[in-house]
């Protein structure tokens, strides 16, 4: 609300917004009850990346003496190991080729998702509870046991060791997560609209297109996000299929190149995971209002 | 057909060690060499190779490593990629090449690798029989892993080992009244007391490690003159000296400092970086962090090396990782893939790399224990005859899936931490131990 709205309209909204306090909540009970549990859920999940963040500026010789120096801070801020992975490595490159892989896997499987998950839950042709739940199992099968057996068909493909060997695999175990994810959404869109649609003439497709994926972004989104994710933090597939150096994603990469036998190279590393873990983060903020309300349904009735 | 025919090839060969001699040998020793024609290896035309190999210890190991294959391909034409991944990935990035048929020609592999897919790998005894009469012949730990167990059938090239010796603070281990590390094992106990007494307790992984804790656990089990798996490849980890071996086990955790438990490979340096700990068993890495970093250049000055007690086996009862070249039946161009490892592996190549790799890796072939690395620096000649050890993954038994099992399952090693921390009396844990390796060896 801006300053300038006139202060009844102000004081509707502040009324409708806050819920009422109830009379045996008082300000004690709610620091127990919500701040302090928020609080230490927000520091079990954020002490990693914190971690994270100074381990990347820590010079070795504090990293490695806990007697003389409190690992919870730093002494000397360095970029040494910023420097060494963006100036050292190829690092720049395996973002991009994880970038690349990402975006490619996501858009097919969302792709592919939609039409299955839209014939599963609305053409309901024979049979099709059993293939959602075929789709489903599918994705029940393990990456450790499918990697030798998917990596014989890809090397008859002929895409061994380049990035279209992850574009195509990663939807093995991406479509059946964002269909199943799609199938509950389209659930929650009321036939009736579709039935309408279908009395004016258009087509299964048009109604796809027209009615139900606009109403589906949300929907869209957070499958979307789930499959980004998910695919750029492959790691099994991204090993085996991938033998150039330059080919391979980040979280693979990283590990090749930063530790050398028994000697881990922290810093960088963490420089690395917290570079390569900042487009993810910036992915979901942009969509993250999209992304709630997709899992509370699609159209109010 | 314009195939290069071998005399071509050792034309070009020569032509390039002229080159190479003029451009500078940096502290080089000669390599004795006895004189012995190269097998008949014609390459292929056309001919272009992949190389995986785990990634490196040190920068030169990379770099002089991409030099020589550079130097391979300036004399035969012959473009060759190579690829390095991370240790722990290299598994399975083996495993898929073997059993897809693609990717690299060479894989310069882990020691058993190429006793599991030995069916798929070309036979090297011509190249391995040359290399070793050309160089004095081969380690004990090369032959054992280079053949294919039981037969004179060569399935890899060795191409140098890496060992777990010891690695103490000089001044702590006189302040605790040794002037080195003895060689018998109740000694070896009074000296860690001492250490702990005097607030420099030792540390050995008993965690996950794959090569330490291994490699402490094994110099443990056969040190005692115990074993997991007899000549006829039997579980037979069930003898008193085993008992005898956890007993000893349990003392010496005593005078550990605490966490060692859950400690992996990387865990004793960074113990003994911070002087946490006074002695630990490692490869040279820990030698060279210290070294190359100004502020710990006093610890550096403080370290030495020995061999681990050898106590009742009366020679280094510890094993070495091994560097196994192995190239596929799937290659396109066998010749080929063997004139690289030939080059690789003369002189001209393998002692620069070799001495630039700063005792990382050690030589397979005897002659390299001539070269210039083990007189560079002292402290480091213990790791000279790494692959002279004569123990091997599943000694006394064959090099198998079985014994690479058992270790990727640290079966010996969660016997010895169970009965380091309590949980288990020695019987117990021997017991156990006997039943998870039965396991493995039974399917």
């Amino acid at each position: 609300m801006t300053e300038t709205a006139d202060a009844g309209l102000a004081d509707a909204v502040t009324e409708r917004d806050v819920p009422t306090r109830l009379s045996w909540e008082s300000r004690s009970r709610r620091v127990v009850t919500i701040y302090v549990p928020l609080i230490c859920f927000l520091i079990i999940l954020l002490f990693p990346f914190y971690w994270m963040g100074i381990t990347a500026f820590k010079p070795d010789a504090e990293l490695l003496d806990y007697k003389h120096n409190n690992p919870f801070f730093i002494q000397h801020v360095t970029l040494a190991n910023i420097r060494k992975l963006l100036f050292e490595t190829e690092y720049p490159r395996w973002l991009m080729t994880t970038m690349g892989v990402a975006v490619g896997a996501t858009v097919l499987s969302l792709f592919s998702s939609v039409l299955a998950a839209y014939a599963i839950q609305r053409l309901r042709f024979r049979g099709s509870t059993t293939v959602g739940l075929l789709i489903y199992l599918a994705y029940l099968v393990p990456p450790s046991i499918l990697f030798i057996p998917l990596a014989t068909m890809v090397f008859q493909l002929g895409l061994f060791d380049s990035p279209f060997a992850l574009v195509l695999t990663y939807p093995t175990f991406l479509i059946p997560f964002c269909t199943w994810l799609l199938i509950g959404y389209f659930k929650s869109i009321p036939y009736e609209l579709e039935e309408c649609a279908l009395i004016d003439g258009a087509t299964r497709l048009q109604i796809l297109r027209r009615i139900t994926l606009p109403l589906a972004v949300p929907g869209l989104i957070s499958a979307g996000i789930f499959a980004f994710t998910l695919s750029w933090n492959e790691f099994i597939y991204a090993l085996a299929f991938i033998q150039s150096s330059e080919n391979k994603t980040v979280p693979v990469a990283i590990l090749t190149e930063l530790v050398t036998g028994d000697v881990y190279q922290w810093g960088a590393l963490m420089a690395g995971s917290l570079l390569g873990s900042l487009p993810v983060a910036i992915f979901y903020s942009f969509f993250v209002e999209y992304y709630v309300s997709s899992l509370t349904g699609a159209v109010k009735e | 057909m314009d195939s290069i025919t071998r005399r071509d090839s050792l034309a070009i060969g020569a032509g390039a060690l002229a080159t190479a001699g003029i451009g500078g040998r940096t502290a080089q020793a000669a390599i004795p060499v006895a004189d012995v024609a190269p097998p008949k290896q014609p390459i292929e035309a056309g001919a272009s190779l992949r190389v995986l190999r785990p990634s490196k210890f040190v920068d030169p190991d990379e770099v002089v490593f991409r030099a020589n294959t550079q130097k391979f391909t300036a004399a035969t034409g012959v473009p060759v990629r190579v690829d390095f991944v991370g240790w722990e990935d290299l598994r399975p990035q083996t495993a898929v090449t073997a059993n897809t048929g693609a990717g690299p020609d060479i894989v310069v592999g882990w020691p058993n690798d190429p006793h599991l897919y030995y069916e798929k790998l070309l036979d090297m005894s011509e190249l391995a029989n040359y290399l070793g009469k050309k160089y004095g012949g081969w380690y004990f730990l090369a032959e054992k892993y280079g053949k294919r167990w039981k037969t004179n059938d060569w399935i890899a090239i060795p191409m140098g080992g890496t060992t777990g010796p010891c690695v103490y603070r000089e001044s702590w281990v006189h302040e605790a009244g040794f002037d080195k590390i003895p060689n018998d094992l109740g000694q070896f106990l009074k000296l860690c007391q001492n250490l702990k007494k005097n607030g420099h307790p030792v540390g050995f992984a008993l965690g996950n490690a794959v090569g330490d804790a291994n490699g402490y656990c094994n110099w443990l089990l056969w040190a005692h003159n115990s074993f997991m798996i007899d000549e006829k490849g039997q579980v037979a980890i069930n003898r008193k000296e085993t008992i005898e071996a956890l007993k000893y086990a349990k003392a010496l955790y005593e005078t550990f400092i605490p966490g060692t438990m859950s400690w992996g490979d990387p865990s004793n340096n960074k113990a003994y970086v911070a002087e946490e700990i006074s002695l630990t068993q490692n490869g040279v890495s820990i030698y060279y962090q210290v070294k190359n970093d100004p502020k710990s250049a006093h610890i550096a000055a403080d370290t030495n090396h020995a061999p681990m007690p050898f106590g009742l086996a009366g020679k280094d009862p510890s094993s070495a990782l091994v560097l196994n070249a192995m190239v596929f039946k799937h290659t396109k161009f066998p010749n080929a893939a063997k004139e690289y490892l030939r080059f690789m592996m003369e002189a001209e190549q393998y002692d620069p790399w070799l001495t630039q790799c700063l005792g990382y890796w050690a030589q397979p072939l005897k002659a390299y224990a001539k070269s210039a690395v083990w007189t560079m620096d002292p402290k480091i000649a213990v790791y000279s005859d790494g692959c002279g050890h004569e123990y091997w993954e599943g000694y006394k038994g064959p090099i198998n899936a079985a014994a690479g099992a058992v270790s990727a399952n640290y079966v010996n090693v969660h016997m010895f931490a169970a009965v380091s921390a309590g949980q288990a009396t020695p019987e117990e844990a021997m017991k156990e131990a006997e039943r998870q390796a039965k396991r493995y060896y039974k399917a």
